[in-house]
C-alpha cells in the first residue's frame, strides 16, 4: 500500500529523513515510534506530496505519488499533527465542510458526517465552535475531520497529544474499529504504550532513521535484554553491585533508592543468579518482580537513549 | 463541493471577529467622526467667497458682458467670487504669489485666461466657472444668430442664481467634506487585502494548517482558489456597500447623480485590495501578525496619501511626486470617485479604473504562481 524507498530530505543543512525506507502493508495498522523530531511528520509529510524531497522515490497504492495524484489522493485521510479546523465554523460545520472536499454529494455526505461525529463522540457538541472545545474534544473533532470521508489509507499523526486516558482509549478503540473495517492506518506517536497496544507493525525511528520495523515481538527479540529484574534490597553495597554486574547473563545493573534493576538476558538463569549472590552476601531483600522489555528498551539498547528525555 | 467552499468561506469570513471590526465597525465610525467633525465645514467654505484677481487690461473695460458677469458673481451674499481689480498682469501675478487672492483672470483674444498656482478645490471650482461662461457666451451668439430676439430670456443667464445653479447642477456643489469619504471608502477597498490575506492562508499548508487538509485533498488547484477568492471578494462588496448605503442613506454623503460607477469603482477597488492581501501573504513567510500590519499601514499610507486625514494632500502629491500619485491606489480609487462627482466626462474615471485593474492583475499574477506550487520545501 505504501513503498517507500531510500527517502531523503534535507532542511538546509539538516537531515531530517535520511535513506528512510518503509512499507505499509493492506489492512495493517503501522506505528512510527521515535522521539520529538525523529522525522515522523516529515515523513508523513513527503509521502504526501507536500514536501519535496532530495531523493527518494514513493508509491501510494500500487503508484508514484504526487500531488496531482487526485485518484491516490481521494483515497487518504489525514490528521496532522496540529489541529486544523476553521475557528469561525462549528464541529458540524467543520467536518462537513473537509468531507465536502472528498465527497461533494451533500445527501451522500450527511450520513458521513453524522457517522465521524458520534465516531468521535461529540454528538453533543455539534454546534460549538472550536474554541470552546476543550483540548481533548479538539483533537477529537481534528480526527472527525480526517476521517468523515472514510479514506482506506488513514495517516494520524500524533493524534492523542493532550488527550486524557478516558478519551485515549476511545480514540484507539476507535481506530482499531476503522482497522477491522478494513482501512489501512499508519500512526505516529512518541507513547510507546500506545503503540504496543494498537499497531500490528511498527517502525522505531531516530534521526531521519528506521532502527528497526518489526511486530513488538520481533523488535523485543532484536535486543539481548530479554528480562527486567527489580529487587528491593536496603542496603546493597556496592562490591555487590559490582559483583551482579559481573554476572554472565546481567547486561546492566544500578541500584538507586533501594531498588536494585538489573536487565538480562532472556535465557539462562539470571533471577536465580542474581538473588543467590544477594543471599550469600548476606543482603536482605524483599519484594522482586521481572518484567519483559518494552520498546523503550528497544530504542535504549540500539540507541543508547530513552525514548523520551 | 465548490459551492460548499464558496459558502463555508463566507461564513468564515463574516464570523471572524477581526475582519468584523476592521472592515465593518471602524469605517462606520470613522464615517460618523468625520461626519460629525467635518459637518459644518461645508457651509463655513460655502459662504466664503474665492478672492480672485482680474486684470483691468483694455479688452476687459471693452468687454461688459463679462464684467456684468464677474460683477454678479462677485455678489457678497449671493456670489462665490470676491473680486479684486489689477492694472497690470504683473500686479495680479504678485498678488498671487503672496497668496492674497487664489487666481486671476486675464482677458485675452476674448476668452478669459486664468492662471492660478495650486490645484485645489477653488481653482477646479474657478476654472469649471470660466468654462461655463464660455460655453454661455457661445450659446448666446447662437441664439443671437438664430433671430431669438428675447433679450430677457438672454439676460437671464447671466443672473448670479443660474451661475451658482448652473454650477451646481452640472458640476456638485463644492464640498471639501466629500473628499474625505471618498478616501475613506478607499480605504476600506484596500483593507479587501485581509481577506486576500485568510484566503491565501487558509490554501497553503506552509501557512496554516487547514492549507495541509486543503492541499491533500483531491480537489483540484485551481478551481478551489478561484472559489475561495471569489467568496472573500463577495464578502467584501457586500462590506463595502454597506459602508455606501450608510454613507448615503443615514449620514447622505452625496456622490453625484449615479450609484452605479461608484460600485464599480468600489468593485475595482476591493479586486486590488484582495489581490494586494493575497500577494503579500503569499510571497512571505512572515508571520500572520507581520503580513497584518503590512496591510494596514500601506492601506492607511495610501488613504492618508489620498487625503483621507488632510483634505487637499491628495492635490499637492499629485503636484510634486505625480508618479507617486498615480501609483497609489487609494488616490485612484477617490479619484475615480471625484471624476464622477465634478466632472461630467468619463475618460479620467477609466483611467483611474484601468490602472486599479493593471496592479491588481499584477499582484494577482504574482499570487497566482505562488499558489501554483503544491509542494513546499518545508511546512
Ligand atoms: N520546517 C522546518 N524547517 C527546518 N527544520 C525542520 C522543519 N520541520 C522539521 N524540521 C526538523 O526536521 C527534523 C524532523 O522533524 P519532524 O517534525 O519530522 O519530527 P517528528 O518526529 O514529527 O517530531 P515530533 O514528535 O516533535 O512531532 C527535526 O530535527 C526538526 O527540527
Ligand atoms: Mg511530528
Amino acid at each position: 500500500m505504501i513503498h517507500v524507498e531510500n527517502l531523503v530530505k534535507r532542511y538546509g543543512k539538516l537531515v531530517a529523513l535520511d535513506h528512510f525506507n518503509l512499507d505499509v502493508k493492506d489492512g495493517e495498522i503501522f506505528g512510527l515510534l521515535g522521539p520529538n523530531g525523529s522525522g515522523k511528520t516529515t515523513a508523513i509529510n513527503c509521502i504526501l506530496s507536500l514536501l519535496t524531497y532530495d531523493k527518494g522515490e514513493i508509491t501510494l497504492f500500487g503508484k508514484p505519488m504526487s500531488p496531482t495524484n487526485y485518484e491516490s489522493k481521494r483515497k487518504i485521510g489525514v490528521v496532522p499533527q496540529n489541529v486544523a479546523v476553521f475557528n469561525e465554523l462549528t464541529v458540524y460545520e467543520n467536518i462537513d465542510y473537509f468531507c465536502s472536499l472528498y465527497v461533494p454529494d451533500k445527501a451522500k455526505r450527511k450520513p458521513l458526517v453524522e457517522e465521524a461525529i458520534a465516531f468521535a463522540g461529540l454528538s453533543d457538541y455539534r454546534k460549538f465552535l472550536p474554541k470552546k472545545l476543550s483540548g481533548g474534544l479538539l483533537r477529537r473533532l481534528n480526527i472527525a475531520c480526517g476521517i468523515a470521508h472514510k479514506p482506506d489509507l488513514i495517516f494520524l499523526d500524533e493524534p492523542t497529544v493532550a488527550v486524557d486516558p478516558q478519551s485515549r482509549n476511545n480514540i484507539l478503540e476507535g481506530i482499531k474499529a476503522l482497522n477491522a473495517s478494513g482501512t489501512t492506518v499508519v500512526y505516529t506517536s512518541h507513547y510507546m504504550e500506545e503503540v504496543e497496544q494498537l499497531c500490528s507493525r511498527i517502525m522505531i525511528m531516530d534521526k531521519g532513521r528506521a532502527i528497526a520495523t518489526g511486530t513488538k515481538e520481533e523488535l523485543t527479540a532484536l535486543i539481548h535484554t530479554g528480562e527486567k529484574l527489580t529487587v528491593e534490597a536496603d542496603g546493597l553495597p556496592l562490591s555487590v553491585l559490582e559483583q551482579i554486574r559481573n554476572l554472565p547473563d546481567v547486561l546492566r545493573a544500578d541500584y538507586a533508592e533501594g531498588h536494585l534493576k538489573a536487565d538480562c538476558k532472556g535465557y539462562g538463569h539470571p533471577v536465580i543468579d542474581v538473588l543467590d549472590l544477594l543471599r550469600q552476601s548476606g543482603v536482605h531483600f524483599g519484594q522482586v518482580y521481572s518484567e519483559p522489555p518494552t520498546l523503550n528498551d528497544v530504542f535504549l539498547e540500539i540507541t543508547g537513549k530513552q525514548l523520551r528525555d | 463541493m465548490l459551492a460548499n467552499i464558496y459558502w463555508k468561506r463566507i461564513l468564515v469570513a463574516v464570523r471572524n471577529r477581526g475582519t468584523l471590526i476592521w472592515t465593518w465597525i471602524f469605517p462606520l465610525m470613522m464615517a460618523t467622526l468625520f461626519y460629525f467633525a467635518f459637518s459644518g465645514l461645508n457651509e463655513a467654505e460655502l459662504l466664503k467667497n474665492i478672492p480672485v484677481g482680474i486684470v483691468t487690461s483694455d479688452e476687459y473695460k471693452n468687454d461688459t458682458a463679462f464684467q456684468t458677469t464677474l460683477t454678479s458673481v462677485s455678489d457678497p451674499e449671493e456670489g462665490f467670487l470676491s473680486l479684486t481689480e489689477y492694472d497690470t498682469e504683473e500686479a495680479a501675478k504678485e498678488a498671487l504669489k503672496g497668496g492674497e487672492i487664489e487666481g486671476f483672470i486675464h482677458l485675452e483674444n476674448g476668452s478669459p485666461n486664468l492662471s492660478v498656482t495650486k490645484n485645489e478645490l477653488n481653482q477646479t471650482i474657478l476654472k469649471s466657472f470660466l468654462d461655463q461662461y464660455v460655453q454661455m457666451k457661445h450659446t448666446v451668439v447662437s441664439l443671437i444668430e438664430e433671430g431669438v430676439a428675447d433679450v430677457s430670456q438672454i439676460l437671464s443667464l447671466f443672473e448670479t442664481e443660474s451661475w451658482t445653479e448652473a454650477l451646481s447642477l452640472s458640476k456638485n456643489p463644492p464640498s471639501e467634506t466629500v473628499s474625505y469619504f471618498f478616501a475613506l471608502l478607499a480605504m476600506v477597498c484596500l483593507y479587501g487585502g485581509f481577506q486576500g490575506l485568510d484566503s491565501v492562508s487558509y490554501l497553503q499548508a506552509n501557512l496554516s494548517s487547514m492549507g495541509i487538509r486543503r492541499t491533500i485533498s483531491p480537489v483540484k488547484r485551481f478551481p478551489m482558489v478561484v472559489f475561495d477568492l471569489l467568496a472573500a471578494l463577495t464578502v467584501h462588496m457586500a462590506c463595502l456597500l454597506f459602508l455606501l448605503a450608510y454613507l448615503v442613506f443615514i449620514l447622505d454623503v452625496d456622490f453625484g447623480a449615479n450609484l452605479l460607477p461608484v460600485i464599480v469603482t468600489c468593485l475595482f477597488g476591493s479586486f486590488l485590495g484582495l489581490s494586494f492581501g493575497a500577494f503579500v501573504t503569499a510571497v512571505s513567510r512572515a508571520k500572520e501578525g507581520m503580513k497584518v500590519a503590512v496591510i494596514i499601514t500601506v492601506s492607511l499610507t495610501c488613504s492618508f496619501g489620498a487625503g483621507m486625514m488632510v483634505s487637499g494632500i491628495n492635490y499637492k502629491i499629485a503636484q510634486t511626486i505625480p508618479l507617486l500619485s498615480w501609483l497609489n491606489p487609494a488616490a485612484r480609487i477617490s479619484d475615480a470617485l471625484y471624476c464622477l462627482y465634478y466632472y461630467d466626462g468619463y475618460s479620467q474615471y477609466f483611467l483611474n479604473l484601468g490602472i486599479l485593474a493593471v496592479m491588481a492583475l499584477v499582484f494577482s499574477i504574482i499570487t497566482a504562481f505562488f499558489l501554483r506550487r503544491q509542494r513546499y520545501e518545508s511546512i
